[in-house]
C-alpha cells in the first residue's frame, strides 16, 4: 500500500463513520465489516496517521488506533418503554459513545413495558451473538434466569436506569433509586411541618419507580414528625396522571405536599400546580427533566426535580461494554451512581438550552 | 340443437375434473407443491416459508438451532390464543376478553396459592375454572341476551384488567413454582424451553380435529355461515355459542399462566396484554379465519402465529431500532398479505375454482 491509499482509506472511515446515518436501522453490518477489513490491515497506522494529519484523535476515527485493532462492536440495549421519550437522551449518549469508539448499537425491548417481550429480545440479542447486552431490569425475577444464560454464552450483560438486586449482570449504571428517595424524603421533611403529603407514581411494583417511593416513606417515617403519607397510582399517560392528581388534591384539600417519583407524573403535578393555582400553597416536586418539568419548574410551580442523568445511563454503558471487549475483560466494568442532582429554580437556567443531552435536539452538543 | 350438444365437450378442459386428472399424473415434488397449495391453509405457508428463507439468507443467526429455540417464545403464545380465538371467530363473533383473563389468570393463581394455601396445581385448574365460568358469562350475554359481542367482552376485558390491578394493587410478584431452579410444574406449565411449544401443538392438533371432525366443530361452522338455519335445522345455538366462549377463556388463561411461569414474574401491567389481544386476532385472520365467520381454521392460526413471530424474531435479529419495528412489520405485513392473495388465486385457479 502507498500513503495515497493509507490517506484514502483513512478519509474513507472517517468519512463513514461520521455518516448521520451509524444509528440507523438497516445499516448493514457486512458493508461496515468488509470496509473495517479493508482499513483493518492499516488499522494501527490509522491513528497514527490522524495525528500526522494533526486531526485530533477525539473526532471519532482514531479509536480503532488507540485501542489497538478489534473488530467492530456491536451492543444490543433492552429497554422497557423503547419509545418514550425519557430515553432519547440515553439513546443519544448509546450513539455518541458508540461514535467515539466505532462501534454499532441496537434499541430493542418493550413500548409498554411488557416483561415478556423484553425476555424475548433479550433471547434474540444472544442468537444475533451481541458483542455486549445492556438492560433496564424492570423486573427483580424475569431477567435472572436470561441474563445468566447470556453471560453462560460469554456475553457481558450490564444493567442500566434500573436494578435488581438478586440479577448477575456485572454492572449497574443509574440512579440509586432508594437513596434519591431518601433524599427526596429529606426534602420534604424539610419543609412539611405535618399534614397530608400525596406521593405519586405512575406504576407501583415496577423495579424503576418502587424504590424512590419506599425510600421517600421510610425517611417521612424516620423523622418522627406526624406526617402522613398517601400514594397514588397514576397511569403512564399524561391525561390520565393529570387527572389522578387533580383527583387526588381536591379529595385532600389540606394536603401540605403533592410529590412525583416518575417523570411523566412529574411533568402532569407541574401542570396541575399551574391549573389549580397551587403555587406557593402546596410544595411540590418530582423527578427527570422533561421540556415541560423545565419550564415550569423555571417559573416556579414545583420547587425541584431530581436529574439522574438519562444521556449518562447509555454513553456510561456503552463504554463499560466496550473497553471489557477490547481489554479482554481486564477493565472497564464499574458500578457507575448517575446522580442525584437536585435542580431548583435558580439552577434550571442552563437546561433550558436545547441539548443532546437532555434529548430535546438531535444535533450535537448544546445549541447555543 | 348444434351448439347445444358442443357446450358440455367444450367446458370439459377448463372444467373441475380436468385439473384433477392433470395433478394426479404429476410425478414429485409438484404434485406435493399442489397438494400444499390445495389446502386452505397453503398459501400462508407458502408466505411463511419465503419470509424465513428470506431471513435465513439475510440474517447469519436465524437458521440456527438456537434461534429457534428464541422464535419458540415469539409465536407459540399466540397460536394458543389464536385457537381459541378461531372457534369464537367462526361463530362470526369476537372474543377480546382474552387480554383480561391473560392477566387474570396468574394473579388468581399467585393469590390461591399464596393466600388460599391451595397448592400448585389445584390452584392452577381453580383459575382456569374461574376463565371459563367468565367465558360462560360472555357467551349468555352474547347468545341468550344477545348483546354485540364486541360490546360485551371489550367491557370484560376492562373489568378483569381493571380486577387484576385490584387484586395485586398493581405490584408485580415472583410466579409461584416460576422460580429457577424449575420443578416440574414450572417445566411443564410454560417454563421448559419446548413446553409452550408443545403445548401450542397439541392443542391446535386437537382443536382443528374438533372443528373438523366433530358435531361440535361442524355446529359451529354451520352457525357462523347461518344461525337462524342453523337454529332451524335443531342446533342448541346458545349452548355452542357459550361452549365456544368458555374455550377461548380457557386458552387465553392458560396462556397467562404459562408466560408468567416463563417469564418468572406476574406482571399486572394491562399494556403488554392488549398488544398480545391484537397479534392473537391478527395470527387467526392472516391464518384464513373469517373475520365474518363462517369458516376458519385451527392450524391456520398457528401458522399466521409463526409468520408474525418469525417476522419479528428476523427483524430484531436484522437488528433494527426499535423506533423502526412497528413501521418494517407493518410493512412487511401489507406486503405478505398482499403476496397472499396471489398465492390463494393461484390456488383456487389450480383446484379448479374449489
Amino acid at each position: 500500500m502507498t500513503d495515497s491509499d493509507h490517506v484514502h482509506e483513512t478519509l474513507e472511515r472517517l468519512d463513514y463513520i461520521d455518516r448521520p446515518a451509524a444509528d440507523r436501522p438497516g445499516f448493514s453490518r457486512r458493508a461496515f465489516l468488509r470496509r473495517t477489513a479493508l482499513t483493518g490491515v492499516a488499522a494501527g497506522s490509522v491513528g497514527g496517521l490522524l495525528s500526522a494529519c494533526g486531526t485530533s484523535a477525539s473526532s471519532g476515527g482514531g479509536s480503532a488506533g488507540v485501542f489497538g485493532s478489534h473488530p467492530s462492536y456491536k451492543f444490543v440495549f433492552v429497554n422497557h418503554v423503547t419509545t418514550n421519550p425519557f430515553f432519547t437522551p440515553t439513546q443519544n449518549g448509546i450513539a455518541d459513545a458508540c461514535k467515539l469508539l466505532g462501534c454499532t448499537y441496537q434499541w430493542t425491548g418493550s413500548e409498554n413495558s411488557d416483561v415478556s417481550q423484553m425476555v424475548n429480545a433479550l433471547n434474540s440479542a444472544v442468537t444475533a451473538k451481541a458483542d455486549g447486552i445492556a438492560i433496564s431490569l424492570v423486573d427483580l425475577h424475569a431477567f435472572n434466569a436470561p441474563v445468566e444464560k447470556a453471560l453462560a454464552a460469554g456475553i457481558p450483560v450490564v444493567a442500566y436506569n434500573a436494578d435488581a438486586p438478586a440479577n448477575k449482570r456485572l454492572s449497574y449504571s443509574g440512579q440509586d433509586l432508594k437513596l434519591a428517595g431518601e433524599e427526596m424524603g429529606a426534602r420534604i421533611i424539610a419543609v412539611v411541618p405535618e399534614g397530608e403529603v400525596g406521593l405519586f407514581i405512575d406504576t407501583p411494583g415496577s423495579a424503576n419507580l418502587q424504590p424512590r417511593i419506599e425510600g421517600v416513606e421510610k425517611a417521612v417515617k424516620a423523622s418522627g414528625k406526624p406526617i402522613t403519607t398517601h400514594s397514588v397510582a397514576t397511569g403512564t399517560s399524561i391525561p390520565g396522571e393529570i387527572s389522578a392528581i387533580e383527583a387526588y388534591y381536591k379529595s385532600h384539600k389540606s394536603a401540605k405536599g403533592l410529590y412525583s417519583v416518575s417523570g411523566g407524573s412529574t411533568e402532569s403535578l407541574a401542570k396541575v400546580m399551574q391549573s389549580l393555582g397551587l403555587r406557593g400553597k402546596v410544595h411540590a416536586g418530582g423527578f427527570d427533566l422533561t421540556e415541560q418539568t423545565i419550564k415550569l419548574l423555571g417559573e416556579g410551580y414545583i420547587d425541584f426535580t431530581i436529574d439522574q442523568q438519562p444521556y449518562l445511563q447509555g454513553f456510561i454503558p456503552t463504554l463499560q461494554l466496550f473497553l471489557y471487549k477490547v481489554s479482554n475483560s481486564q477493565t472497564g466494568i464499574f458500578e457507575a451512581n448517575t446522580g442525584l442532582k437536585f435542580v431548583t429554580k435558580e439552577t434550571v437556567e442552563p437546561y433550558k438550552a436545547k441539548s443532546r443531552f437532555e434529548g430535546t435536539t438531535a444535533t450535537a452538543g448544546v445549541v447555543k | 340443437m348444434a351448439s347445444v350438444a358442443q357446450e358440455p365437450a367444450s367446458r370439459e378442459p377448463g372444467g373441475p375434473e380436468g385439473p384433477a386428472q392433470e395433478r394426479r399424473a404429476l410425478p414429485g415434488w409438484r404434485a406435493v407443491g399442489a397438494r400444499l397449495l390445495a389446502l386452505r391453509e397453503g398459501s400462508i405457508i407458502v408466505i411463511t416459508i419465503v419470509t424465513a428463507i428470506y431471513f435465513s439468507v439475510n440474517t447469519s443467526n436465524f437458521f440456527t438451532g438456537e434461534n429457534l429455540e428464541t422464535l419458540l417464545p415469539y409465536f407459540a403464545p399466540f397460536a394458543i390464543l389464536a385457537a381459541g380465538e378461531v372457534f369464537v371467530m367462526i361463530l362470526g363473533e369476537i372474543d377480546l376478553s382474552i387480554a383480561g383473563l391473560y392477566l387474570f389468570a396468574p394473579i388468581l393463581f399467585y393469590k390461591l396459592n399464596t393466600s388460599v394455601g391451595l397448592s400448585l396445581v389445584p390452584a392452577v385448574i381453580v383459575a382456569l375454572l374461574a376463565c371459563m365460568a367468565v367465558g360462560a358469562i360472555n357467551g349468555v350475554f352474547v347468545s341468550v341476551v344477545g348483546v354485540n359481542s364486541f360490546v360485551v367482552t371489550l367491557g370484560m376485558l376492562f373489568t378483569f384488567e381493571g380486577l387484576s390491578l385490584i387484586i395485586s394493587k398493581g405490584t408485580p410478584v415472583a410466579t409461584p413454582g416460576g422460580q429457577p431452579p424449575l420443578g416440574t410444574f414450572g417445566k411443564v406449565f410454560g417454563g421448559g424451553t419446548y413446553s409452550e411449544l408443545i403445548w401450542a401443538v397439541a392443542i391446535v392438533v386437537i382443536l382443528q380435529i374438533v372443528l373438523m371432525f366433530s358435531r361440535w366443530g361442524v355446529y359451529t361452522v354451520a352457525i357462523g355461515s347461518n344461525k337462524l338455519g342453523a337454529s332451524e335445522a335443531g342446533v342448541r345455538v346458545n349452548l355452542v355459542m357459550i361452549r365456544n366462549y368458555m374455550l377461548c377463556s380457557l386458552t387465553a388463561g392458560l396462556v397467562g399462566v404459562f408466560e408468567a411461569v416463563r417469564s418468572a414474574t406476574v406482571q399486572p401491567n394491562p399494556a403488554g396484554p392488549n398488544e398480545i389481544l391484537f397479534l392473537a386476532v391478527a395470527a387467526a385472520v392472516i391464518g384464513g379465519t373469517l373475520l365474518t365467520g363462517g369458516s376458519g381454521t385451527v392450524v391456520g392460526a398457528l401458522i399466521g402465529a409463526l409468520f408474525l413471530g418469525i417476522l419479528k424474531d428476523g427483524l430484531i435479529l436484522q437488528g433494527v431500532q426499535a423506533t423502526y419495528l412497528l413501521f418494517y412489520t407493518g410493512l412487511a405485513v401489507i406486503v405478505a398479505m398482499t403476496a397472499n392473495v396471489f398465492v390463494g388465486r393461484v390456488r383456487r385457479g389450480q383446484t379448479g375454482g374449489g
